[in-house]
């Protein structure tokens, strides 16, 4: 039991002096994940508002097929993504292999299904006299269509959360896509998993610390957001 | 002369391919306060949703000014509002609830006065209410701000989908007010849908039955739905819970609603004028017709309500008031089925 005790002693003093290999991977953690969550909610809320808000046939297939996609390993993500951005991968000439924006398009493909589909959810459970009262009021499309994505953000703010979730806490495609090359491409999870396997505790349990209070920062933000909007 | 407001052609309505609601012609003129009355799922929240632009018709054609119109038509989206029969307030503070379909014309200068006056309109005090968030409202009040978001926008038309069936008796009274005001200082043209009889009898320029879908009648008639059962030997009718018989003839089904115009009403069997089914009943409601300043009287035989016009001489002769019990005829022979 020491070993864990000493652990959290040594997480401390990494934290306070600043030590310059923990602050990097929490650095690139926070601006992959961030990067990858932006480019999902930009692509993902307009494309489940869609899916929620819109009937069209194969709407059922469609759905199913996100709801699957939200419990895609990361590991099989990694592979897909490692395959296209290798050298001999079709996208191989942007040099995207062992870089922050090729695990930014993992991370980004890991979040877009659940973004997409809880996004979804939200529009369908809101309530059809909305849109008779927006429609009433005067409202054209866009008009029709920014209020309802208002009025469901609560639903939709709750699918960001989980996918942000998601994305700071894999490690497949860190592992995988990213290289966890130190300075660079060198994440949360990557170091813990890293520095568990060398038997570095210390540093382990000090960056898990920071993802929990990373996942706390963010809950209250939203929590706030969510008690003034 | 004025084109009417609205102008319907060959307006056809199905969900599902199940068809709701079909009207061959009709207009609404401008400033008229028009009463839609019939049993539920007979198409009324239907017409009114079709005529608030908030839904396509499968087919046929709606005219507003003259202009055909769909949803979103910006010929007519600022011009029409519908309060739809349950309020729902979107999740944002009655002032921005109320303020809203402001904000979308972009009345940007005096929205907080608008709004302000828009909630003293419906009795809401603006200083209590309008900070408060939509959960914080009872359901009348909620409706009421439903309402006061619509008046703020000094529609041309305003459509009422049972504007009183969940309020009170007092919000109730308000609202009706209210929406009699918006008619008498702004020319709104009401369209009112509502189960409330007596009211809309006093309101209205124009009553319009709906049934099934279709308008089946534009004035007093009493509709009676069935099961019916056989009375006697080509005599069908229902047994009252008085246990008086109501005979009608041979139905075309089992199920078929009677449409049945009373011809005349005594307080005294044996004066009742001319041939017909004479019944006892109870007046239970008396009130002034609008359009045609008679009165008009709800008698319940047994517990059907029959509708009833009297000229006012009639109501002094017979002394009508609620509670009195009279007698009502009417013919076999006029009843009809839809």
């Amino acid at each position: 039991m020491d070993f864990i005790f000493e652990g959290f002693f040594e997480a401390y003093k990494l934290l306070v002096s600043g030590n310059a290999e923990t602050y990097s991977a929490i650095l690139a953690t926070v601006k992959v994940s961030s990067g990858s969550i932006a480019c999902s909610l930009l692509l993902g809320i307009p494309l489940g508002f869609c899916l929620g808000y819109f009937d069209f046939s194969g709407k059922k297939t469609l759905r199913t097929i996100v709801d699957t996609l939200m419990a895609l390993p990361t590991v099989f993500i990694g592979l897909l993504v490692y395959a296209f951005i290798t050298r001999r991968g079709p996208l191989g000439n942007f040099g995207l292999l062992f870089t922050l924006p090729g695990i930014g398009i993992g991370q980004t493909i890991l979040a877009l299904p659940i973004v997409i589909g809880l996004s979804a959810t939200a529009v369908e459970s809101m309530d059809q006299k909305l849109r008779i009262t927006i429609m009433s009021m005067g409202a054209n499309r866009r008009q029709l269509f920014l209020t309802s994505l208002w009025e469901c953000r609560h639903g939709i703010l709750a699918g960001a959360i989980a996918a942000y979730g998601r994305v700071m806490t894999e490690v497949g495609i860190s592992m995988m896509v990213g290289g966890n090359i130190k300075w660079h491409t060198r994440t949360i999870t990557t170091a813990i998993a890293l520095e568990t396997n060398k038997g570095q505790f210390g540093m382990g349990v000090a960056l898990g610390l920071v993802l929990l209070a990373i996942a706390f920062c963010v809950n209250l933000s939203v929590s706030f957001l969510r008690r003034r909007y | 002369m004025h084109l009417p407001i609205y102008e319907i052609r060959s307006l056809e309505h199905s969900y599902g391919g199940q068809p709701v609601l079909s009207i061959k012609h009709l207009t609404v003129k401008q400033a008229h306060i028009v009463g839609l009355i019939g049993p539920n799922g007979s198409g009324k929240s239907t017409l009114l949703r079709l005529l608030g632009l908030i839904e396509r018709p499968t087919h046929g054609e709606i005219f507003f000014n003259g202009l055909r119109v769909e949803p979103f038509s910006d010929e007519a989206r600022f011009l029409i509002t519908l309060l739809p029969q349950e309020p729902f307030l979107m999740k944002r503070s009655v002032f921005s609830n109320v303020s809203y379909g402001l904000k979308l014309r972009g009345n940007g200068r005096d929205i907080v006065d608008k709004a302000n006056r828009a909630l003293s309109l419906v009795g809401l005090d603006s200083k209590d209410f309008a900070r408060r968030p939509w959960y914080a409202l009872s359901g009348g009040e909620a409706q009421r701000v439903a309402l006061a978001a619509r008046l703020a926008l000094n529609p041309k038309v305003l459509l009422l989908d049972e504007p009183t069936a969940s309020v009170d008796a007092a919000s109730a009274q308000l609202i009706k007010e209210v929406t009699l005001r918006a008619r008498r200082e702004l020319g709104t043209t009401l369209i009112v849908a509502s189960h409330d009889w007596q009211w809309l009898y006093e309101i209205c320029d124009e009553i319009l039955h709906l049934f099934k879908g279709r308008i089946f009648g534009r004035g007093r008639e009493t509709i009676i739905f069935g099961p019916w059962q056989k009375l006697g030997t080509g005599i069908w009718g229902k047994i009252l819970s008085d246990k008086q018989q109501l005979p009608v003839p041979p139905p075309p089904n089992q199920e078929a609603a009677a449409v049945i115009h009373v011809l005349s009403v005594s307080e005294d069997r044996s004066t009742i004028a001319g041939e017909g089914i004479v019944l006892s009943g109870t007046v239970s409601r008396l009130s002034l017709e609008r359009k045609t300043s008679q009165l008009f009287a709800t008698i319940l035989v047994g517990d059907l309500p029959f509708k009833v016009g009297l000229d006012i001489q009639q109501g002094k002769e017979h002394t009508l008031f609620p509670g009195r019990t009279v007698f009502i005829r009417y013919r076999l022979d006029q009843i009809k089925w839809i």
